[in-house]
């Protein structure tokens, strides 16, 4: 196993909220994924200096940046002195410097002698030329992140973390700057801390993502693995999973590797095949199901591998940008289904209309409440 | 009799304003940013000097400042009916209007601004002087011309401690009061159209450090040059 180059151990009590979490960073990008309160800026800002956490070690490097408690001699490094890289929330750009004299800010006093090469140099990187002499407050909000980006790289940090780096971006550019942030971010082979709640960032972002909800770690792992399947209900809450069934099993099939699940109440009865799991027959489970892993067909489709086929009536149809919802009530649970617009123009998708909603049982994944 | 008064007045507030300036800097930024026991207190000292008539203020100073005082005992540094002392009797009731301002302008500065500069290496020191007074000054220099003002029109205290000698302790105000005694109402005429020019000056500028975008570049002072990334 790789040793991870940023390894924090942080407890905090703020109030009655009580911080106690656990991370490990790099090689690349580390999600702090959780709901507003829920901790992440606080731990960041532990990492940083620019709080004290009650206990705890910040390791970067194998330099021990804070340290309290049975680890070691206490340790407390001064913000300036721990070399890392902070993007805020809203950037906190310097208002009254212009773009170049922002980046220059922390050009360490050994190197200013070479300040206009390095910041020259940075503004290209950061496709900022031209807007050199310009404020903050006459750029937009991408232009403002790169700005930011540029500023916290300019001094060699050993490590970055980002706070919500997309708050204050509408949708659309969201989706535009991911994939740029991206690769900045791997170009910068530092270790990286991105606090998001956007599971759309986590996902395009991340190589690893840590859940954090109420000051504690429930989950990490893969983005993939731990936002596309969460086993947890609360994590599978917080990171928006549609399709949250109350099911019954009624019967394993350990030859498929499949279990049929029945629906409770209902009068034809819901009835999903989901990959075999340790469970007894009649035990009630959650079974999870995302709404974009659901195809949406106008008649019964035939000779398809998918095992699970609904039928349906649609109920409610709803943008979600960039697609749309589609809720169908299938035996009096409803589904909500994910689809495109062209798919919905293309279908001629509208409330009252019948449909079948098909998905393989490997879609579906069970959630320990 | 109008120009040593005058003197004496421009004299009196240059000094009372670099005295404001000494000590209401460091104290608002204490008020603004420190958090200690006492805090309210101390602020309400400072601001007691404009709601207190003139007299009172003068009263205390003449207690401080007068035998038996450390001042004197100690120090052997009599102020009382000398210009300096009117000079610092100016600036105490000048001071509660500079730190109100500046107080303000520099708690409304973004803490996550300030983080920001230390998370790229700036000592304490270097955010102070590149960050946090370039962004309240504004309301610094406001607060500042503002006490100017206030410490150029000063009467009361003025006349409790240094008293009106002309030539010595006697500025524009206790002029005016003294020309008005004695029925010198052409005298009394001119010196007031100064006094209310000089404080329209002050109150000018005053609106223009609030407003001007002349006061918003990147140093502290206007007329100081920002090392550029360029040199």
């Amino acid at each position: 196993m790789i040793e991870p180059l940023l390894r924090a151990t942080i407890q905090k009590q703020i109030g009655s909220f009580h911080l106690e979490v656990e991370l490990s960073a790099g090689p690349g990008v580390l999600l702090l994924f959780g709901p507003s309160g829920a901790g992440k800026t606080q731990t960041l800002n532990a990492i940083a200096g620019l709080s004290t956490p009650d206990a705890g070690e910040v390791v970067l490097n194998g330099k021990t940046l804070f340290c309290r408690g049975p680890e070691g001699p206490p340790v407390n490094l001064p913000a300036r002195e721990r070399q890392v890289g902070y993007v805020f929330q809203d950037y906190a750009l310097f208002p009254h410097l212009t773009v170049e004299e922002n980046i220059a800010f922390g050009l360490p006093p050994d190197v200013r002698h070479e300040a206009p090469e390095r910041v020259l140099e940075l503004v290209q990187t950061y496709q900022l030329d031209g807007l050199e002499q310009r404020r903050p407050l006459e750029l937009s909000g991408g232009q403002q992140q790169r700005v930011a980006l540029a500023r916290a790289l300019a001094s060699n940090p050993q490590a970055l973390l980002l706070d919500e780096p997309f708050s204050s971006l509408d949708a659309e550019l969201r989706r535009e700057l991911r994939r740029e942030l991206r690769n900045f971010l791997r170009a910068a082979h530092i270790p990286v801390v991105l606090v998001t709640h956007d599971r759309e960032d986590a996902l395009a972002l991340g190589d690893m993502v840590q859940v954090i909800d109420g000051g504690r770690c429930l989950a990490q792992g893969e983005p993939l693995q731990v936002l596309g399947q969460p086993g947890q209900g609360r994590v599978a809450r917080l990171v928006g999973v549609e399709n949250l069934l109350p099911l019954r099993v009624e019967r394993c099939n350990s030859a498929d590797g499949t279990m049929v699940c029945v629906g409770e109440g209902a009068p034809q009865g819901l009835r999903l095949e989901v990959p075999l799991a340790d469970c007894r027959e009649g035990e009630q489970v959650t079974v999870g199901l995302r709404a974009s892993d659901i195809i949406l067909a106008g008649e019964e489709p035939r000779h398809t591998s998918a095992r699970n086929r609904l039928q349906g009536v649609v109920t409610r149809v709803e943008p979600r940008p960039p697609g749309y919802e589609v809720v169908l009530d299938c035996g009096g649970v409803p589904l909500c289904c994910r689809i495109t617009g062209s798919s919905l123009t293309e279908m001629g998708i509208r409330p009252g209309q019948t449909l079948w909603a098909v998905f393989k049982a490997s879609s579906c994944f069970l959630v320990q409440e | 009799m109008i120009w040593p008064a005058l003197g004496l007045s421009l004299l009196v507030t240059v000094v009372a304003t670099l005295l404001i300036a000494a000590i209401g800097l460091p104290l608002s930024l204490l008020l603004a940013r420190a958090r200690f026991r006492g805090r309210v207190v101390v602020e309400t000292l400072v601001l007691l000097p404009l709601v207190l008539p003139p007299s009172v203020v003068g009263f205390y100073l003449l207690i401080a400042l007068g035998r038996g005082s450390p001042l004197v005992e100690w120090l052997g540094i009599n102020l009382l009916f000398t210009w300096q002392g009117a000079a610092l009797a100016s600036a105490v009731v000048g001071l509660p209007l500079m730190v109100q301002s500046a107080r303000a302008a520099i708690a409304e500065v973004d803490p996550s601004v300030e983080n920001a500069a230390r998370t790229l290496g700036a000592t304490e020191l270097r955010v102070l002087w590149r960050v946090t007074l370039p962004l309240a000054r504004r309301g610094i220099l406001a607060g500042l011309l503002l006490g100017a003002a206030r410490a150029i029109s000063e009467f009361g205290a003025t006349l409790m401690v240094a008293g009106s000698i002309p030539g010595r302790t006697q500025t524009m105000p206790l002029a005016i009061y003294d020309a008005v005694q004695n029925r010198q109402y052409d005298l009394a005429n001119q010196m007031v159209l100064i006094m209310t020019a000089l404080a329209f000056l002050c109150l000018w500028l005053v609106r223009q450090a609030e407003y001007s975008r002349r006061f918003s570049s990147a140093s502290f002072l206007p007329f100081m040059p920002v090392r550029r990334s360029h040199d």
